[in-house]
């Protein structure tokens, strides 16, 4: 090995038993372990789940639907040469015939027409020979079994239609995207969806084609399709697909990495310190071995070279650990993804060592520059170099690379942008305001105690660390006690927050034929319920005139303007609507009047008079705004931003809606109705909110793991502050024992000091939290926020039991013997 | 009875040894020292480099405990009393100057004259410190940082800081080491200036024979014996 390498490798050796190095390596550690982490979770669910591309879609190309497909464009596509094939899936409630005890489970069903998938294959245990299930067959996932406790050769009830499972589905494409491609799955074949009764005219369901041809084929084809769309289709390929956007799991994944963004800070942060504090310590080094004989160049390439071994290093260990972690995660995510997760690729495997040796480059070259660069004269006077402008605005812009990167390592540049402001601005902050409480708490103790008036000048000597400390510890807690409450609060809280009769059952694609079938079935069983016939139609027209044209930018963007409305009618106002201006119909009017929701009113700046135009599957239908209503979205009942006059919409094809509440013994109803009326869907709240509980809780879990990546970065920052400025304490404790204090009071000091900070942060900590709980209740759930008294205790004890033993941990005693040789070798 | 009262020694030291154990054995860097210094007498102890003069004064002073022998300091033997008492004596009766000055870095000017005085609980610290710092000529840049002062202001800073707790005994080690020759003359004049006016007891180490000549007496110390000059 040449020279420079030999001495890089022994400075390194030498240097491991430091502090800041130790605390480097780690946080350099931490840093590509979670960077790793989440770009193989992130990568493996792409590719597995949502971007397995033409395997994942099952085709080249897919026409997605939330309307039967028109059979113009269906024969016009047909003149192409492409394959096609056509797809329907929907929710339904599916039941074992042969128990009346297993509750109805709500699954996902697809009906697919043969040839299926067009690409990629669908597994299955046992093998079958065929792409599809035979008629009067299915293939359900195992989540299926497990829930229904049926085996392979059962019977299950779906609609009218009894199917034998016939294999257990064990991945296919053309999953579907959204909550779809998460409930559990259930394929059948398309020809047997008409005899089970379960779809009918309006019913809710996704309707696709799915198309693959050559590369050429299917370009000319989608540059054809795409000026064509209506609003409510869209076109899946794999150069437009961006699943990863907007769907649970990509939520999921951005949450995590923004969770891990406050972890890739403190890394930051702590690499940052020690290196200056390293750089600190090596000018004498450095100006002798100057002095020696080396150059610049060669000096700056011994450091360089120091980092790159350590990152070496530090990159296969942060690999092993990223990949056991991930197995563990894998572990908990396996009950909750339909399919196993394809090994990432290797590329994926680069990304943590990667940002690792931008951290490290990025905030080692400044220091180590000006090392290569310090006077040799260094060695004479004795004095640290002062920064130069041009090292400082190399030291800005490294920084300011560096959050660049992290931000474009994340790849939602907003939201981390904002965290980022946000720990920044909030950071700041909270160093301030603990630094001025302490100083504030300290005044009165300095009247009373001896050991307070020293207190105070210690607060002055200690502010910069103090101020650094407690902003790390605060956010840090606030952090932990916010996941750690919300995790168990938020949903328990929001599901309580509905009164005890809300109701936890919709009833969804009721055909107009079943309606007093089942108003009796209703009565009957003293099931209190109202059906609200439900069609489509897009809002157009604003006093005659086209309505665009009328709106304002902001207007235009109204969820109201962008997709199809559900349109009711009623002779009566819903019992659960405020009529809150105007007058209610009392019979049927001549002329079609509306009722129209308040916040659609407002945002699209409507008055009462105005008359609103509706396209209804290809006809125009005008109404005048007769009344406002202000409606409880979350009421779990049927709502509608519109409601007609009776007369107005009958003729128009509809579809009927319910929702009611059952409770205990009573919820049996839900099965027998199914087992009654089998085509409708039924969609139990509950069943759905447990569902969506487990996500959370995984979630929680997952996140939580980050988390506790993010507290030991955070406590081998504070390590490191407490470090840093350890010698500067040890010098202070012997000047102030030789100007007359005793051991025992230094000790003491310590202790108040620790004690106080810890409290103060604490304290901070539970306020920042509760008022971050407070905007999550008000903001997500609507819930008034509530006090957690608990938290008031446990972060002040926390928080000072952190410092007190940190403090005493790295605290070496002074002898009074040590302490004027001390004050001596610093001379 | 306080003996301070009674006794014109300041310091008394008899058959002092301090030998240290190193890995190639044992190192005596003194032994047997009888020393008297009386009440207010000026001291000089020169020697070279690695003569073991700080080592002398850290046990003059108190801060350390001698391998055989014993002091006293102002009636005191040091060796019968505790940390608590020890830390006792040094606040009320002892101070110091060092060649490095050592003021805390993130302390003001005042809050560093200041220090000491809080140690030893005194009524109205801020006010005495401000009134040392205007006595050292530097009653304008109390609210000074260490780094925003020069060398010579850092160890002005450092002789009031030594002076505001009236101290009986003052200890200054090489205190013009780190200073260019005219400034560590207009320090030393103020430190004799003020040790003249308060009366206090100085013992100076130094290897700085003209400056050694200042003070009323001389001791060297060579070979780990201690001999007037």
């Amino acid at each position: 090995m040449s020279l420079l390498p030999r001495l890089a490798l022994r400075q390194l050796r030498s240097q491991l038993r430091t502090t800041e190095w130790r605390a480097l390596l780690l946080a350099t550690w931490i840093a590509i372990t979670l960077t790793t982490l989440l770009t193989l979770l992130g990568d493996r669910l792409e590719r597995g789940l949502l971007r397995e591309s033409a395997n994942l879609l099952g085709a080249d190309l897919v026409l997605s639907s939330s309307r039967p497909l028109d059979n113009d464009r269906l024969a016009s596509i047909a003149t192409q040469d492409v394959q096609t094939t056509r797809v329907v899936q929907f929710p339904s409630m599916i039941s074992d015939p042969a128990s009346t005890e297993t509750p109805p489970m709500l699954v996902s069903v697809r009906a697919a027409d043969t040839p299926y998938p067009l690409r990629g294959e669908i597994v299955t245990q046992p093998v079958q020979n065929q792409a599809l299930p035979d008629k009067g067959e299915a293939w359900v996932e195992a989540r299926i079994l497990e829930q229904l406790e049926l085996e392979i050769g059962d019977l299950l009830q779906l609609g009218y239609s009894q199917f034998r499972i016939s294999a257990e589905l064990i991945s296919s494409p053309d999953r579907g995207s959204g909550f779809r491609s998460f409930s559990p799955q259930l394929l059948i074949n398309r020809s047997d969806l008409d005899a089970s009764g379960v779809l009918a005219p309006g019913s809710r369901a996704n309707f696709r084609l799915l198309m693959a041809g050559s590369p050429e084929q299917i370009a000319a084809l989608e540059a054809e399709l795409d000026p064509t769309l209506a609003d409510y289709e869209r076109l899946l390929s794999l150069r437009l697909d961006q699943p990863l956007t907007g769907n649970t799991l990509g939520n999921a994944l951005a949450y995590l990495k923004l969770a891990a963004l406050t972890a890739l800070l403190l890394s930051a942060l702590t690499i940052l310190l020690s290196l200056r504090r390293f750089s600190q310590k090596q000018y004498t080094r450095s100006a002798l071995l100057l002095n020696l004989g080396l150059n610049s160049e060669q000096l700056l390439r011994i450091y360089l070279y120091q980092l790159l071994i350590a990152w070496g290093a530090l990159a296969l260990l942060g690999l092993a650990s990223a990949a056991s972690l991930d197995s563990l995660v894998q572990g908990w995510l396996s009950t909750l993804l339909p399919q196993q997760l394809p090994d990432a690729t290797p590329l994926a495997w680069l990304s943590g060592p990667a940002l690792g040796l931008v951290m490290l480059i990025l905030l080692g070259l400044p220091p180590i520059l000006s090392l290569s660069r310090v006077p040799v004269a260094h060695l004479l006077r004795g004095d640290t170099p002062p920064q130069d402008r041009r090292a400082r605005l190399l030291q800005i812009s490294c920084v300011l690379l560096l959050a660049l990167t992290l931000l474009l390592f994340l790849r939602a540049p907003i939201a981390a942008l904002i965290l980022l402001a946000l720990l920044l601005v909030g950071g700041v902050l909270f160093g301030y305001i603990a630094q001025a409480i302490l100083t504030r708490v300290a005044e009165p103790l300095a009247r009373r105690l001896l050991l307070g008036r020293l207190l105070r000048l210690r607060l002055r000597q200690q502010r910069r660390w103090h101020r650094l400390q407690s902003a790390v510890i605060v956010l840090l807690l606030t952090l932990l006690a916010v996941v750690w409450i919300s995790r168990a609060d938020l949903l328990s809280e929001w599901r309580a927050k509905f009164p005890t009769d809300t109701p936890n059952y919709f009833v969804i694609n009721i055909q107009p034929w079943q309606r007093s079938d089942l108003d009796s079935f209703m009565q009957a069983n003293a099931i209190d319920s109202a059906l609200y016939p439900m069609i489509r139609g897009r809002l157009n027209q604003l006093n005659g005139k086209p309505i665009r044209p009328q709106l304002t930018p902001d207007q235009l963007g109204d969820n109201t303007l962008r997709r199809e409305l559900n349109l009711s009618w009623a002779l009566n106002k819903p019992e659960h609507n405020e009529l809150l201006n105007g007058s209610w119909w009392s019979s049927t009017p001549e002329q079609p009047q509306i009722s129209v929701e308040q916040d659609m009113m407002e945002d699209l700046g409507l008055k009462l008079g105005d008359r609103l135009g509706f396209d209804i599957g290809g006809q125009q239908v005008d109404a005048e705004i007769t009344s406002i209503r202000g409606v409880e979205w979350t009421s779990f009942r049927p709502n509608f931003y519109v409601i007609f006059s009776p007369g107005a919409l009958e003729s128009y094809p509809s579809t009927w809606i319910t929702s009611f509440r059952l409770e205990g013994e009573r919820k049996r109803l839900a099965t027998e109705m199914l087992q009654q009326f089998p085509s409708l869907t039924l969609v139990d709240i509950d069943q759905l909110l447990s569902q969506l509980a487990t996500w959370l809780k995984r979630l929680g879990d997952s996140s939580a793991m980050v988390l506790g990546l993010t507290l030991v970065c955070g406590l081998i920052l504070m390590a490191v502050t407490l470090l840093q400025a350890l010698e500067q304490r040890r010098f202070e404790a012997a000047l102030m024992q030789t100007l007359g204090a005793s051991g025992e009071q230094t000790r003491r000091l310590d202790l108040l000091e620790f004690l106080l900070l810890g409290l103060v942060c604490g304290l901070l900590a539970g306020l920042s939290a509760e008022l971050t709980l407070a905007g999550l209740h008000l903001a997500l759930l609507d819930v008034d926020p509530k006090l957690h008294p608990w938290l008031w205790v446990t972060l002040p004890a926390l928080s000072s039991a952190f410092f007190v033993l940190t403090g005493f941990l790295i605290r070496r005693p002074l002898q009074l013997d040590q302490c004027y040789r001390l004050l001596r070798s610093q001379s | 009875m306080d003996q301070s009262t009674l006794s014109p020694t300041m310091i008394e030291a008899q058959a002092l040894s301090k030998h240290f154990d190193t890995e190639a054995g044992r190192v005596d860097l003194f032994t047997g020292i009888d020393l008297v210094v009386t009440r207010g007498e000026s001291l000089a102890v020169i020697g070279r480099s690695g003569a073991g003069k700080s080592t002398l004064l850290s046990l003059l002073a108190g801060l350390d405990t001698p391998s055989s022998g014993s002091v006293s300091i102002d009636g005191h033997r040091i060796e019968t009393l505790d940390d608590r008492q020890r830390a006792d004596l040094r606040a009320r009766k002892i101070s110091f100057i060092f060649q490095s000055f050592h003021l805390l870095p993130e302390l003001t000017a005042l809050d560093n004259v200041r220090l000491p005085l809080e140690i030893r609980g005194a009524e109205n610290p801020k006010h005495d410190a401000r009134q040392w710092l205007d006595e050292v000529g530097l009653g304008e840049r109390t609210d000074h940082y260490p780094s925003q002062l020069s060398g010579g202001e850092q160890q002005r800073v450092a002789i009031a800081r030594a002076f505001a707790t009236r101290p009986s005994l003052l200890f200054a080690d090489e205190p013009t080491g780190n200073l260019d020759e005219e400034t560590g003359r207009t320090i030393i004049d103020q430190l004799f200036r003020l040790n003249a006016q308060q009366g206090t007891t100085l013992i100076l180490i130094t290897h700085d024979s003209e400056l050694a000549m200042r003070c009323q007496r001389r001791l060297r110390l060579h070979n780990g014996a201690l001999t007037e000059v």
